[in-house]
């Protein structure tokens, strides 16, 4: 097990070195600098600015010193933020998305969970029908949509109720996480639903839930300790990328529900070529997504003893 | 106490009559068209026939393991112990499932949950059945397991079943079955997924545990070196409906019905000629989405009659406790037995 962490952990390494170096060239590749974004600059000052960034040195060896930077763990400053080290602004900002998210992956694997088992149960019946129909509206309705939708639906019912029952924007309190959140889970919650519903209906017609039945086992438990352990697998698998997906997936909602997420940082960094920022976002949340799909793969072993050996 | 307590001639287990169809977007398959058997303590029944005979559901249907809808029971009745459990539905009760009727399966790879603990799969019978705690129920786990000769139970019972070979596992599925000491065992095809020494193995210990607690087998197969091995008493079935029935002796020696005839003929032996080729039985069995109104053998049968078309067979009793549904043990039929098993056996 511990030779398979470590395994894991290397494997996860340079997958993150080679996400670090892609977009890096990718980044210099686009027309264009941080600088060419500048009011009035004469030559003379674009030629110090250069100088003090050290984009005036040949591309490899910037390259080269961004990497040693990236190793001490220093992402440098922010071009267009005056000032602010790009740590800091990751530091800042990420606890906000990652609380938002935490919340989306929980409420998308709850919802999945319940509604994949109900739909099974409720197999071609009207429950069945409805989630169904619900759930493919999750997933074909984009993000940015559901998000406007959601703070539209919040204006009415605080109209209609009079007073402010859940905040339309900003962040801060556990009311301004709600409906966000609710928002951001929201197609992978439909997609975990399709997959537990699949998931449910192989384990139900298995031979397995067929002896637990011999056994004369009341359905309750049944259900609990031999349908939905099994069930769960292929669930918690897609998990992973789902939570990495969700959390660096969340710009749009922090757009619309103006939060101060790290999201916003890096759409705008990458329209303004904020190299620093760029590649200090896009490491982080590399990193971010290659640590969640081994920590889930590791859970896995939990709860299906079969991986365990591996 | 129960019935066959008090009179030990009756048996534990008395199907009568049992009717079962489901639907299907082909229309209603009539699966089983009127089974009767009856198994005593301490017996063993086969049930034999082809795949597709209905052998299956019938036991399936009467544990109340057949899907509902689209299957349906829809006459007969199963008596345990002098209680109907079919119509009345208990079967789905606690109290018959894995208490008092146990039941193993064809495939051990497949029938157990693959995150359970083998030993938590056997506990949990006894936590329900018996009302055990946790530690109660998984001490007797390690027990019912030595009992079916799994050995260095208590490490076997911590394991997972991934690391159980087949014929571990199906052990492993006949002590869950055997757990709560039920009054029948319902063995359908325990051994057909499994290579033949472990069969033997297997087979050995369902006798030894009969001959322990005194329980009534019901075995499904469609292996006659089984049912010779294993069984006092033989049904065979065809196109869902039982064709013979009698003693094992009966049966293999003094077979009455056309099919058990051509079943044995097809049947390779040590003895057989090297040249002489396997003799199967031709035809296929008739569909049962509308099953023929006279014998269900008829189309196949070598000795068909005119009467067998239009009209069901009546079952004879062509000896004590050996009936055939076959037209040629009537009075008026022109061939006796004597003269089909000469033809057989020519």
């Amino acid at each position: 097990m511990l030779a398979y962490t470590f395994k894991r952990l290397i494997q996860g390494v340079i997958t993150v070195w080679f996400i670090a170096t892609a977009t890096f060239f990718a980044m210099h590749a686009v027309p264009g600098d941080p600088l060419a974004n500048e009011r009035a600059t004469t030559e003379a000052i674009r030629k110090n600015l250069e100088a003090r960034y050290g984009l005036d040195r040949p591309v490899t060896e910037q390259y080269v010193l961004f990497l040693g930077n990236m190793m001490r763990g220093d992402f440098g400053i922010s071009f267009t933020q005056e000032n602010r080290r790009v740590n800091d602004i990751i530091r800042e900002s990420f606890p906000v998305s990652a609380t938002l998210g935490i919340l989306a992956v929980a409420f998308a694997a709850f919802g999945g969970v319940v509604w994949g088992a109900l739909t099974a149960i409720y197999r071609n019946r009207l429950p069945d029908l409805v989630i169904t129909f619900l759930v493919i509206l999750g997933i074909s309705v984009p993000g940015f949509v559901v998000a406007a939708l959601g703070q539209l639906a919040l204006v009415d019912i605080n109209a209609w109720l009079g007073f402010s029952l859940l905040p339309i924007a900003g962040w801060g309190s556990i009311r301004h996480m709600i409906v966000p959140s609710m928002v951001l889970g929201l197609g992978t919650m439909a997609y975990l639903t399709r997959l537990m519903r699949s998931s449910m209906l192989e384990i139900t017609n298995s031979d397995f839930i067929r002896t637990a039945r011999a056994k004369g086992l009341p359905p309750t438990r049944i259900f609990l300790k031999h349908q939905l352990r099994n069930a769960i697998l292929p669930v918690i698998t897609v998990l992973g990328p789902s939570i990495a997906a969700i959390t660096t997936g969340g710009f749009v909602v922090e757009l619309v529900f103006a939060i101060p997420g790290l999201g916003r940082s890096f759409v705008q960094s990458v329209q303004q070529l904020d190299y620093t920022v760029i590649m200090g976002t896009t490491v982080f949340y590399g990193a971010f997504l290659v640590f969640m799909v081994i920590v889930v793969d590791l859970l896995y072993g939990l709860i299906d003893p079969r991986v365990r050996l591996e | 106490m129960t019935a066959s307590a008090a009179n030990p001639v009756a048996p534990v287990l008395d199907v009568k009559d049992l009717h079962v169809e489901f639907d299907t977007y082909g229309g209603i398959v009539k699966a089983v068209r009127g089974v009767s058997f009856d198994v005593h303590a301490g017996k063993t029944l086969a049930i034999v026939g082809e795949s597709g005979c209905g052998k299956s559901v019938t036991v399936q249907s009467i544990m109340g393991l057949i899907p509902m809808p689209p299957g349906r029971i829809t006459r007969g009745t199963a008596m345990l112990d002098g209680v109907d459990i079919v119509q009345q539905k208990i079967v789905n009760g606690r109290d018959i499932r894995g208490n008092r009727v146990g039941m193993i399966f064809q495939d051990p790879m497949s029938a157990l949950n693959p995150t359970m603990r083998v030993g938590d799969q056997i506990a949990e019978t006894l936590q329900v059945h018996r009302g055990y705690s946790k530690r109660q129920a998984f001490d007797r786990a390690v027990e019912v397991l030595t009992l079916a000769n799994i050995p260095e139970a208590d490490k076997r019972a911590r394991q997972y079943p991934f690391a159980f070979s087949g014929g571990m596992l199906q052990r492993a599925m006949i002590a869950i079955a055997i757990a709560c000491e039920p009054a029948v065992l319902i063995a359908d095809e325990p051994t057909t997924a499994l290579d033949v020494t472990i069969q033997a193995q297997i087979l050995d210990l369902l006798k030894d545990l009969q001959r322990r607690n005194g329980m009534a087998i019901v075995l499904i197969t469609h292996d006659l070196g089984v049912v010779a091995r294993m069984a006092d008493d033989v049904s065979v079935m065809y196109a869902g409906e039982i064709v013979e029935t009698g003693s094992v002796d009966d049966v293999f020696y003094r077979a009455a019905h056309p099919y058990t005839l051509g079943l044995k003929a097809a049947m390779p032996s040590s003895t057989t000629p090297k040249d002489q080729g396997l003799r199967p039985i031709e035809g296929t069995p008739p569909d049962l989405f509308a099953p023929p109104d006279g014998c269900g053998y008829f189309a196949r049968c070598p000795h068909a009659m005119r009467v067998c078309g239009p009209s069901h067979p009546p079952n004879v009793e062509v000896d004590p406790r050996h009936n055939a549904l076959c037209w040629l043990h009537h009075p008026d039929a022109p061939r006796t037995v004597s003269e089909l098993h000469r033809r057989v056996q020519a």
